[in-house]
């Protein structure tokens, strides 16, 4: 990986900008419209790296690791791109076509949440910082 | 042969005759079929002196070599021939049902000429044509003449009808099929009805099996190829949610133009607009061209309110905003209704649109007053303004507000002056369809200027490849593109116009050929025709179509001077994503006119270029 010292990393940063997007309010409601159950795959990089979001209902869950029930979407990719693509350095529709993302299940959620990512890799540049990682912020 | 049936239709209206003829087999193999055969069947056949609208001008409906095959994406084919609208070569694609039946019917396509004595249609029974009265069908709506001829004929008939709209010859009629699947572009409902042609109808009984060159090999490609377009993220979002599924990214990206193209993002419209909000709330069942899995078609119903529809076809991405975000409006059952309502009347929603639109846009500055409307008021958002009223005018030409707009926003800008032209959002005359370049991607201005149709988002790909969906490391293509800039931009343009004219040669549909790489798309023209091509062959092919067709274009008198865009989009956006950010267009256009060797003033290829790509005799033509 060449971004994180090990997998136990990314999950950590991931896992606290979606905690942090449910205090958005824009970022919020985005998730909530999403109404699917995710699972972010990056076990590529480590059996552990993974976790998923849960908006389903009307309320957003987030949890390391793969959910107990089957996800309405898997998205696989590296830790590394996921990084890129929180970072909004990366165009997922080229990452799809080259296959750098791999996807399984209706997308159609994530479309709503496509709109947002500007706003997200702001967070994201905030979580980076606060876990004393203003090395790994992307310009 | 194979794959094709090496047999077309030619039909005399005024003599009432009717041949059967063979194309010479090199045709097949150099020009492919679709956009690029009929081209050369009028370079040979047709005469660049007479009026798009005069009974002599030939109109051919033209299939390409995997019609008929059970392939996702491959049920479509092309109509081609002058445009009334443009007044130079033009074509149109269209899928649906009709292809496919006029293959096992035995043909690979129909060139009319002439004018019935009397409004006609066309019966195709296996090897039997006639020329039958259409008089009761004469005057009504597509609707009713489609579910009529089912009626008197069977519903397994497939039909191609125009409308009202296309009978008295506005510009920009379409040729609807099974009421619900387009011909979308440049106006050829108007040539259909200067032919005093209301529909033609195919059947084939005997139902012919389209011979293949390799059909176990096929056999085994198809079964490749139709679950991989099937399972496509793109084909499932848009089966999903349509064509329209990603309006809400494009509105953030300002690909989606607003108000006559007067702005570039509108935030409370995307979602109003999106094409999940259409499957939520008016989506009753999907529909599908002909054994096509990826089933982006929407069948949709509004209950209540001044838009209610009964069930039936829904509209497009393009419908959605050219009678959404372009007029003002974020009412998404409005777009259902006048989706409709053009169908029904026979006219192309994007240019009517983006007609509409520029005179809402002149109304509002003086340039078009209640005088030239016939008292109609046009303002933004004035949906029910348009639908009832202004729409049904347009297909009678009633009045001085229907004869204006019935031309086309180019023309009516012309007609009333005032610098109106400046805001005629238009590529050689065609509206440009729902996608800014400005926000779309630079490339995408490129593409609409050097179109031969005039802008078309789906003359090239360039839109799919500024996006990311395009990756071909075969033939080169392999850049990481930023849609707002120009890098690159010409450099893909040479790829996306050979690969745009096989797809439209090919008559394959630009959704779902988006999951077939270079050397499946080789393999399918050599398990299916024979042709025996390696990848640099089949792009020699693209290209040989797309020089073809600025040769014929030349010939009507365009050069490099009208391979121009409006005034409009070379201004840098106001808002949104793409604010402030100038397209270079002048450095892109150069920079691919030497690419391509085309010459600077004329706008044509080099009669080296031609010779390289085996166009001698057609060099001879016109250097």
């Amino acid at each position: 990986m060449e971004y994180w010292k090990d997998e136990s990393e990314p999950i950590k940063a991931f896992v606290e900008l979606f905690q942090r997007a449910l205090h958005d309010e824009e970022l919020a409601q985005g998730m909530k419209k999403v109404n699917q159950l995710i699972w972010f795959d990056y076990t590529e990089d480590g059996p552990n790296c993974s976790f998923h979001v849960d908006s389903r209902g009307g309320q957003t869950k987030i949890g390391a690791g793969k959910p107990e029930e089957q996800p309405d979407l898997v998205m696989s990719l590296s830790a590394d791109d996921a990084h890129r693509s929180w970072s909004n350095k990366l165009n997922p529709v080229m990452a799809i076509t080259r296959r750098k993302i791999r996807v399984k299940g209706s997308a159609t959620g994530l479309l709503k949440l496509a709109t947002k990512l500007k706003k997200i890799a702001v967070v994201y540049e905030g979580v980076l910082k606060d876990l004393g990682w203003e090395d790994k912020i992307m310009k | 042969m194979w794959g094709n049936t090496g047999r077309i239709i030619r039909v005399d209206l005024s003599r009432g005759s009717i041949e059967l003829q063979s194309l010479p087999e090199d045709y097949y193999r150099k020009y492919i079929g679709g956009s690029g055969l009929a081209a050369r069947v009028f370079w040979e056949w047709g005469n660049f002196s007479i009026d798009p609208l005069a009974p002599e001008a030939m109109l051919i409906f033209m299939n390409g070599p995997l019609a008929g095959l059970r392939l996702s994406g491959a049920s479509r084919s092309s109509v081609a021939g002058r445009s009334p609208l443009t007044g130079h070569w033009g074509d149109s694609s269209c899928g649906g049902y009709f292809a496919p039946e006029l293959k096992y019917a035995g043909y690979d396509g129909i060139v009319i000429t002439g004018r019935a004595p009397n409004p006609a249609l066309m019966l195709i029974e296996d090897d039997r044509v006639a020329l039958v009265d259409a008089g009761d069908y004469w005057g009504k709506g597509i609707e009713q003449v489609t579910g009529g001829l089912k009626k008197a004929y069977g519903k397994n008939y497939r039909t191609l009808v125009i409308g009202p709209a296309g009978e008295r010859l506005v510009k920009y009629a379409i040729i609807l099929n099974e009421g619900h699947h387009a011909f979308g572009r440049a106006g050829f409902g108007a040539v259909m009805g200067s032919k005093n042609l209301k529909a033609i109808v195919v059947n084939a009984k005997n139902k012919r099996e389209v011979s293949l060159a390799d059909p176990i090999a096929f056999a085994a490609l198809r079964k490749e190829l139709n679950p991989k377009i099937k399972q496509a993220l793109a084909s499932t979002v848009m089966h999903e949610n349509g064509t329209a599924a990603n309006l809400e990214g494009g509105v953030h990206t300002g690909d989606v133009p607003i108000r006559n193209f007067t702005s570039n993002f509108w935030e409370e419209m995307a979602e109003a607009l999106t094409g999940s909000t259409l499957t939520e709330k008016y989506l009753t069942h999907h529909g599908a061209c002909a054994f096509c899995g990826v089933a982006c078609k929407r069948v949709v119903e509004v209950k209540e309110g001044p838009f209610a529809i009964p069930k039936g076809p829904g509209p497009e991405y393009e419908t959605i905003v050219a009678f959404g975000s372009l007029m003002g409006s974020m009412d998404l059952a409005a777009t259902c209704k006048a989706g409709r309502v053009c169908n029904n009347l026979g006219v192309d929603t994007i240019s009517a649109g983006g007609t509409i639109a520029w005179a809402m846009e002149a109304f509002e500055k003086g340039h078009l007053t209640k005088e030239d409307t016939d008292g109609v008021e046009l303002h933004w958002g004035d949906m029910e303004t348009v639908i009832d009223v202004v729409l049904p005018k347009i297909a009678d030409r009633e009045g001085k507000l229907g004869q204006l707009l019935a031309e086309g926003s180019a023309s009516a800008a012309h007609q009333i002056g005032q610098d109106s032209i400046r805001y005629a959002v238009h590529g050689k005359g065609l509206e440009v369809p729902m996608h800014d370049p400005r926000g779309g991607g630079h490339g995408l201005a490129l593409t609409y200027a050097i179109s031969h149709r005039g802008a078309c988002h789906v003359a090239y790909p360039m839109l799919f490849m500024e996006m990311g969906a395009c990756y071909y490391p075969e033939i080169g293509f392999e850049f990481e593109l930023e849609p707002m800039t120009d890098q690159y931009k010409p450099e893909t343009a040479v790829i996306a116009v050979s690969l745009g004219s096989i797809e439209n040669s090919a008559c394959y549909c630009q959704f779902a050929d988006r999951e077939i790489s270079i050397p499946e798309w080789v393999q399918l023209f050599n398990t299916v025709a024979g042709y025996q091509w390696d990848a640099d062959e089949m792009m020699r092919a693209g290209r040989r179509v797309f020089y073809l067709q600025r040769l014929m274009n030349y010939r009507y008198g365009l050069t490099s001077k009208d391979d121009v865009l409006s005034s409009r989009l070379l201004e840098p956006a106001e808002d949104g994503a793409p604010e402030g950010i100038e397209i270079n267009f002048s450095a892109m256009k150069e920079k691919f006119y030497e690419l391509m060797n085309l010459d600077p003033e004329k706008g044509i290829p080099s009669g080296e270029a031609l010779q390289k790509c085996g166009m001698g005799e057609e060099a001879s033509q016109v250097w």
